[in-house]
């Protein structure tokens, strides 16, 4: 890496068109002079006109050989700069990439990582699901939040795929009627754009209108900008109460700490509220006010958070000196107003069924991770000249780290093949798991049979249990 | 997938989706440089062979015309480096920033670090507006590169003005496209075009051509043949004279092969193609966008088979339901039970990629992944004994039952001891 900035400096430094500019400057210098001369000679010079001109032949002549030096200059500066790349990149190939690329994406049938069968499945593979590309793109966009962006995309692919439309090509772009809003802007500061959905009812088919998927992230980041930016609890908090059932069906701690975050809040900041007749001293009004707030909202939350609540109000006692008190640390804000705003973006996307992190965003990290083994793969394929032999499966294992382990994985220590739907784990009476295929081969002609792994032996009609992993 | 993956990250693997970002700046400046040669070519042939005449003059008056004539020269010389340069500095800036980003990747130590998600992201942003502009969204391109401050790492300029000529092979819709911008294209890069030995020139000339041939009037007809006679002798593939020689024989609808896929419109597209192929080989771009690369195996790697499969708990709401001739594809919501284990959804699982994943194969494994202490409940899901108890903790279930957490509280209810342990080797 460094060779490359080295070679980028020289670049910018000397090896560039600059000298060259100065050159040509000098020449229009001489020219200028030499026409100056020419046009009002000074009086004591006796020089003649065709002599300053042949005068001028050698130093022009001159001039353009530096500029020809000059050029060779940045030639020299552009090649030591390809050499850097040369090394920093040597025998990583892009060539293998693309041809695996598109293999990659081949259709069910047959997958060639072969560099010249790719080609050949380059009609189908990724570039044939154009659409649904362009889908996922467009739902990335409205996660991240990038709503200006989404609409325009948008705008444009309807265009696009009108005109291609009348060309007479066939593309799917039904799901573009899910992203189209009748009005473009979507209004971020819109406190009317509220989902009057029952719980019940956030299923139903009836529910989906177009722009669906718009509105609800307009509303997430509508809502996480009032946490963030605004310190306003009060949007969060009201849409935790409108979900609380599934939000506590799934376990979610989101309402509670919501609860928590605004008593913490009244707490800590003294509002001065001359209603409270019966609190004259300032100095306690903040604790009055969390107290108010709990009675209200606390007892909700009793069976499952009574050690937290019992926490915070004992808190309350050491009001006048809480930063030494023990309580303290219940009472930094910050930090756990960023937990609760990742907290709220992984329960709302939860609810929506759609995974917390942009699965786009997953994937590429795993195909950066996964394409130096495919590309090394389809290297030693193409050397050895023979093929990859099965298509739904990739030929080479391509080891991701834990975070992107997402399903639970079954490899029969017989057979060492996946789970499939073809070709199922099933469970023998003994607790073992095999593929389904293996068990038959084991059993083939017998009644019973004895377990590979431990001395158990069973009947073996019907098979074993099939077992989900 | 190995459970002991290690994350610590090699950079240099790990570029090798990013290795055309540093290419595309390079080649400009090349180019950028061969201009330069070549304006000063010009300048010195000119500025010289005025010279060479000024001393034959002997009039002052028509010797000062003569050196101003020069001057101009020299200043337009000036002008037209300068702008150059301007170009070089861009590019340069350009350059420094992308060596800079892919810096970063290198100071990064493992995967885990939450300064490889901010980088990651980038990438993926980098990726985005690079399809889009691949895909001729050049507005949303833009517009996305200047929200997430990535202008300098993408090829806005280059793949506008591409945009632009390929539009303008294609033409507006209804009509014939228009091979002048594309000639103007080629002049520009001549040289670079012959080393690779592209026909792409020769192909518009065929076109241009067959516009002259088709109007079928006779005096198009002499320039057609006019035309001919300059650009395809001399060439070392006499095919296309050839092919322009017969075709003067053919009436514009004739039935007769090749002469018929000559005169139709189709060719437009074709050379739309033909010339985006040559544009891209020429700057070292990648055939394909980068993102399907990444994505394809992305998805090989994270795809199982339960992914698809219709005992998956996970599947999510928004899937597209194709009927058998696609012809009516609706995004319905199915029912499906509320999620209610707290494992992240997976992304091939998830509504935007399940469909795009239904024809990658799946990875390869040679270990089993559990979880630790699974056990079978009779239902025949497995989970990890842990696991089963925390979440029939969170539902609520009382002591001693026990549910399957993806059926939630409408399914059975069993007792603990119905669970059995089972063993995954």
């Amino acid at each position: 890496m460094d060779a490359l900035l080295t070679a980028h400096n020289t670049l910018t430094t000397h090896a560039n068109l600059s000298t060259t500019l100065t050159t040509v400057d000098h020449l229009i210098d001489l020219l200028q002079q030499t026409r100056d001369n020419i046009a009002g000679p000074p009086p004591n010079t006796t020089v003649s006109a065709p002599l300053q001109i042949a005068k001028l032949k050698g130093p022009i002549r001159q001039t353009f050989e530096k500029a020809e030096e000059d050029l060779k200059e940045v030639n020299k500066g552009l090649n030591g700069y390809q050499k850097a790349w040369k090394e920093k990149f040597k025998g990583k190939d892009g060539l293998g990439m693309e041809g695996s690329g598109e293999s990659l994406g081949g259709g069910g049938g047959g997958v060639g990582l072969g560099l010249g069968a790719g080609s050949g499945g380059a009609s189908g593979g990724l570039a044939g699901q154009k659409g649904l590309v362009e889908r996922a793109i467009a739902m990335h966009l409205l996660r991240e939040g990038e709503f200006h962006v989404a609409s325009t995309f948008v705008k444009e692919v309807s265009a696009q795929s009108r005109s291609r439309n009348s060309d007479g090509i066939e593309e799917d772009h039904s799901w573009l009627d899910d992203f189209t809003t009748d009005s473009d802007n979507v209004d971020m500061e819109d406190e009317h754009l509220e989902d009057d959905y029952e719980d019940g009812e956030l299923y139903a088919p009836e529910v989906m209108e177009r722009g669906y998927l718009q509105r609800k992230f307009a509303e997430m980041y509508r809502i996480l900008d009032a946490l963030r930016n605004h310190h306003n609890l009060a949007p969060a908090i009201h849409w935790a109460n409108v979900h609380s059932d599934e939000l506590g069906a799934r376990a979610s701690n989101l309402e509670f700490e919501l609860a928590r975050l605004r008593f913490v809040e009244l707490y800590t900041s003294p509002q001065p509220d001359p209603s409270t007749s019966d609190n004259p001293d300032p100095s306690f009004s903040g604790p009055i006010a969390a107290l108010h707030y709990a009675r209200t909202t606390f007892p909700s939350f009793h069976p499952r958070y009574t050690h937290e609540i019992s926490a915070l109000l004992g808190a309350l006692a050491f009001s006048p000196s809480l930063p030494t008190s023990p309580y303290h640390t219940l009472f930094s804000q910050e930090p756990t107003r960023a937990s609760i705003a990742t907290l709220f973006t992984t329960s709302f996307t939860t609810l929506l069924a759609l995974p917390s992190s942009p699965p786009l965003l997953t994937t590429t990290n795993a195909g950066a991770l996964a394409l130096p083994v495919l590309t090394k793969y389809s290297h030693i394929l193409s050397r050895t000249r023979s093929s990859w032999t099965t298509s739904q499966e990739l030929p080479v294992e391509t080891p991701l780290p834990g975070s992107m382990n997402f399903h639970n994985i079954f490899v029969c220590p017989v057979s060492k093949e996946q789970g499939t739907e073809a070709n199922w784990p099933v469970m023998l009476p003994c607790g073992h798991v095999l593929a389904r295929e293996s068990l038959e081969a084991h059993a083939r002609g017998k009644g019973r049979c004895k377990c590979p792994y431990c001395p158990v032996e069973f009947r073996v009609e019907g098979g074993g249990k099939r077992v989900f992993i | 997938m190995a459970e002991l993956i290690s994350t610590k990250l090699d950079p240099d693997s790990h570029l090798l989706l990013d290795q055309p970002l540093l290419r595309l700046p390079h080649e400009l400046l090349r180019k950028n440089l061969k201009s330069a040669q070549r304006h000063i070519e010009i300048a010195n042939k000119g500025i010289a062979t005025s010279i060479q005449t000024l001393t034959t003059h002997s009039s002052p008056a028509d010797t000062l015309a003569a050196l101003d004539a020069t001057l101009l020269k020299a200043q337009s010389l000036k002008r037209k480096l300068k702008a150059l340069h301007a170009e070089e500095a861009i590019l340069h800036r350009q350059q420094k920033a992308r060596i800079a980003h892919l810096q970063e990747l290198h100071d990064i130590p493992t995967i885990a670090d939450v300064k490889y998600d901010v980088w990651a992201q980038t990438r993926l942003d980098r990726l985005l507006v690079d399809y889009l502009l691949r895909q001729n969204y050049l507005a949303s391109a833009r517009q996305l590169a200047e929200a997430k401050g990535i202008v300098d790492l993408v090829d806005i300029p280059v793949f506008e003005e591409c945009g632009r000529i390929e539009a303008s092979l294609r033409g507006v819709h209804g009509e014939c496209g228009d091979v002048r911008e594309a000639l103007g294209w080629c002049a520009e890069n001549k040289q670079a075009l012959k080393k690779i030995g592209s026909i792409l020139e020769l192909e518009l000339r065929l076109q241009q051509f067959i516009e002259l041939a088709r109007t079928g009037e006779m005096d198009k007809l002499m320039e057609a043949i006019a035309h001919a006679r300059k650009h395809f002798v001399g060439g070392q593939d006499t095919l296309y004279g050839l092919r322009a020689g017969g075709l003067l024989a053919h009436a514009p609808n004739t039935m007769v092969e090749p002469y018929k896929t000559m005169y139709a419109p189709t060719r437009y597209p074709y050379l739309a193609a033909l010339f985006l192929r040559t544009h891209h080989t020429l700057f070292a771009l990648p055939a394909h966008p980068l993102l399907h690369t990444a994505l394809s195996a992305g998805l090989s790697a994270l795809k199982t088979p339960t992914c698809h499969s219709a005992h998956n708990p996970h599947r999510g709401m928004f899937s597209h339901q194709h009927s058998s001739d696609k012809t009516t594809s609706t995004m319905s919501r199915q029912s499906v039970p509320p999620l209610l284990t707290d494992t992240p959804v997976c992304p091939i699982c998830s509504t935007e990629l399940n469909e795009l994943a239904r024809g990658v194969p799946y990875a390869h494994h040679t270990k089993s992944y559990m979880e630790d202490d699974p056990v079978v409940l009779p239902n025949g899901r497995v989970f990890g004994r842990e696991r089963l108890r925390g979440l029939n903790v969170k539902l609520g279930v009382p002591e001693g039952r026990l549910r399957d957490p993806t059926d939630g509280l409408g399914g059975a209810e069993w007792a603990w001891g119905e669970a059995r342990k089972v063993f995954i080797l």
